[in-house]
């Protein structure tokens, strides 16, 4: 059934071959030393080859559908999943490539290295799947690895809190998502997502609660991972208190493959079911964005601070989903913005990795000063919070912009839509008034001194990729854009009833 | 007592026992049992429906949502070992070093 040359099987050898291999190669070698670098390096090349594979299929393969659904096997091959394959193996490069700077004190290369290759593949195949069964496969494999990870400081009680934290939360999300999944079974008799969709078009009225109930579940599991404003008690802990490489792939890459899961089960199943119930996403949205910003204005600590940041951006990203029904550009707005995000948020935590590393210290007043001591990190953190503040030349300003503009157009069909575009500028502005606090502590005051530290390359390497992707894809973001396009299904309403 | 319904009550009844034990304890093992129950319940109602349907995909799901649980749990335990050897107690009430 699995067709052995499509991307997502080849994805997963590649990376799944090297993540198994480096465990191995470490427990046959008896040499004494780190090996930091030739594992980050390994790991490196692995992830630079899967993107290539990737890439290379989308340009070169023309028959690529954009969002298939149908599917005989569990996963497809798709320009949807492409596209979060992308971003999920951007981040993955960006947070190997810092560790060989952040790990270098540390222990344990291997486990580590290899943990991040198998939560990239679970991410990688969450959005390919096709099927209940392969979803819930992929999302464990994402997540069991980053409970492991959360605590891998293992001499750092607060590294095991935050990990304690995550673990109970992730765990009662997988059962709910189960549970979530046995009711569309239930409904359905089949665990094919775009089967038991057709099935739920159908549904007798009496039935009906239950179908909403399952679509409330699938919110509130996902939602967990997501970060959505009820189910967001952890995070801001969870990623404040785990190593900050690993906060990275959390902020950046699972938050994001929760989104890929949400547009494959709920956004289609809840048209299937009753379009008006996405005034609920409309509300989740409003209540995400502005809870994320209000907790971000009063930390001080800038791990915190940047997780309350990318909460109220989950809560940006949903406006896309909520609209998606009456604005064809809506969910194509919302992965523009998932792949900016995900540059973003990571170009704003390992610019904090930098600074935890030469100055060790998470709060803000080590921030003061950063400017002279540290200029490239501070130019990167700079660029990273105006572009997730949404300043013009930069990219989270176009993504942002469609967004609203998404939110605005589906003004025509329902009466909630234009209020949403109203809240995400609001909150914009408010976003601006920490990001701008920070930017004042690192250029406008007086640090301890201004004698310019040594800063760590692989974190410069890092981080001049990102702004290069920040800056260059603000002036000139018509590719990613076009590619978006290509990957969102369009009009969603035919996509259920025609096909 | 051979109905589905009668086994989707049975889970439903476990689910809110679970519930209520991740509401009510604080003694992180008795957190990990309450979550387990819920997972089990849930494979309870899989199984249910797979007999109510009449098809075998279910039970399939099921098989696969066992093993995925136990790795879960490996590491959950794993967790609450190292947190046990910082605290020499396992209430989660002790773990404030995150509030600001």
């Amino acid at each position: 059934m699995i067709d052995l040359f499509s991307t997502p099987s080849l994805v997963t050898i590649v990376l799944a071959a090297v993540a198994l291999f480096i465990p191995i190669i470490d427990a046959l070698n008896k040499e004494k030393g780190s090996k930091n670098k030739i594992y980050s390096g390994i790991s490196f090349g692995a992830l630079v080859l899967a993107l290539i594979i990737v890439i290379v299929r989308v340009v070169s393969s023309k028959t690529l559908p954009g969002l298939s659904l149908a599917s005989n096997g569990v996963i497809t091959d798709d320009v949807f999943g492409a596209f979060f394959s992308i971003a999920f193996i951007l981040v993955s490069i960006m947070v190997a490539v810092s560790s060989w700077s952040y790990m270098k004190k540390k222990s344990n290369h291997a486990a580590y290295y290899s943990l991040i290759l198998l939560s990239s593949i679970g991410m990688i195949l969450i959005g390919y799947s096709t099927d209940f069964v392969m979803l819930l496969v992929s999302w464990e494999l994402m997540s069991i690895p980053t409970y492991a990870l959360a605590a891998f400081s293992k001499k750092d009680p607060v590294s095991n809190e935050a990990a304690i934290k995550y673990f109970l939360f992730g765990a009662l999300s997988t059962a709910i998502i189960i549970l979530a999944m046995g009711i569309v079974y239930g409904l359905s008799g089949t665990t094919n997502i775009y089967d038991s969709v057709i099935a739920l078009t159908t549904l007798k009225s009496s039935l009906m609660p239950f179908g909403l109930l399952a679509a409330g579940l699938f919110i509130a599991g996902f939602g967990f991972k997501m970060g959505l404003v009820p189910f967001h008690m952890w995070l801001p802990d969870t990623y404040s208190g785990s190593p900050i490489t690993i906060a990275t792939l959390l902020a950046a890459g699972t938050k994001k493959a929760g989104f890929a899961a949400a547009i494959r089960v709920i956004i289609i199943g809840l048209i299937a079911l009753n379009v008006h119930w996405s005034f609920v996403l409309a509300i989740i949205a409003i209540f995400t964005m502005t809870v994320g910003n209000l907790g971000a204005l009063t930390q001080k600590s800038v791990p915190r601070m940047l997780a309350y940041s990318s909460l109220a951006q989950a809560g940006y990203i949903l406006i896309g989903l909520a609209v998606a029904p009456y604005a064809a550009a809506g969910l194509a707005a919302s992965l523009f913005h998932i792949m900016n995000h995900a540059v973003m948020i990571s170009a704003a935590f390992i610019a904090a990795t930098a600074v935890i590393v030469v100055i060790s210290g998470y709060s803000i007043e080590k921030f003061k000063g950063l400017g002279y001591r540290m200029p490239i990190t501070a130019i990167a953190m700079t660029i990273a919070l105006l572009a997730l503040a949404g300043i013009p030349p930069l990219n989270g300003f176009w993504s942002k912009l469609l967004l609203f503009g998404a939110a605005i157009d589906s003004g025509h069909q329902v009466w909630w839509g234009p209020y949403l575009a109203i809240a995400g500028v609001l909150n914009s502005a408010l976003s601006l008034g920490y990001y701008a606090w920070i930017i004042r502590k690192m250029y406008f005051e007086e640090g301890e001194n201004r004698v310019r530290q040594k800063e760590p390359k692989s974190i410069v390497a890092v981080l001049l990729f990102a702004i290069g992707f920040m800056v260059i894809l603000g002036i000139w973001y018509g590719p990613v854009l076009n590619f978006a396009t290509m990957a969102s299904p369009g009009d969603l309403m035919q996509l259920i009833h025609i096909k | 007592m051979n109905q589905p319904s009668d086994f989707l009550i049975i889970s439903v009844i476990l689910i809110s026992i679970g519930i209520y034990g991740l509401v009510v304890k604080r003694n992180a093992l008795r957190l990990i049992f309450s979550i387990e129950l819920i997972a089990n319940a849930v494979n309870l109602t899989l199984v249910a429906f797979s007999r109510m349907v009449s098809n075998p995909q279910g039970q399939i799901f099921v098989l696969f949502s066992i093993a995925i649980s136990a790795a879960e749990v490996a590491v959950g335990l794993g967790i609450i070992v190292i947190a046990y050897r910082f605290y020499k107690d396992i209430d989660i009430t002790e773990y404030k070093n995150l509030k600001n």
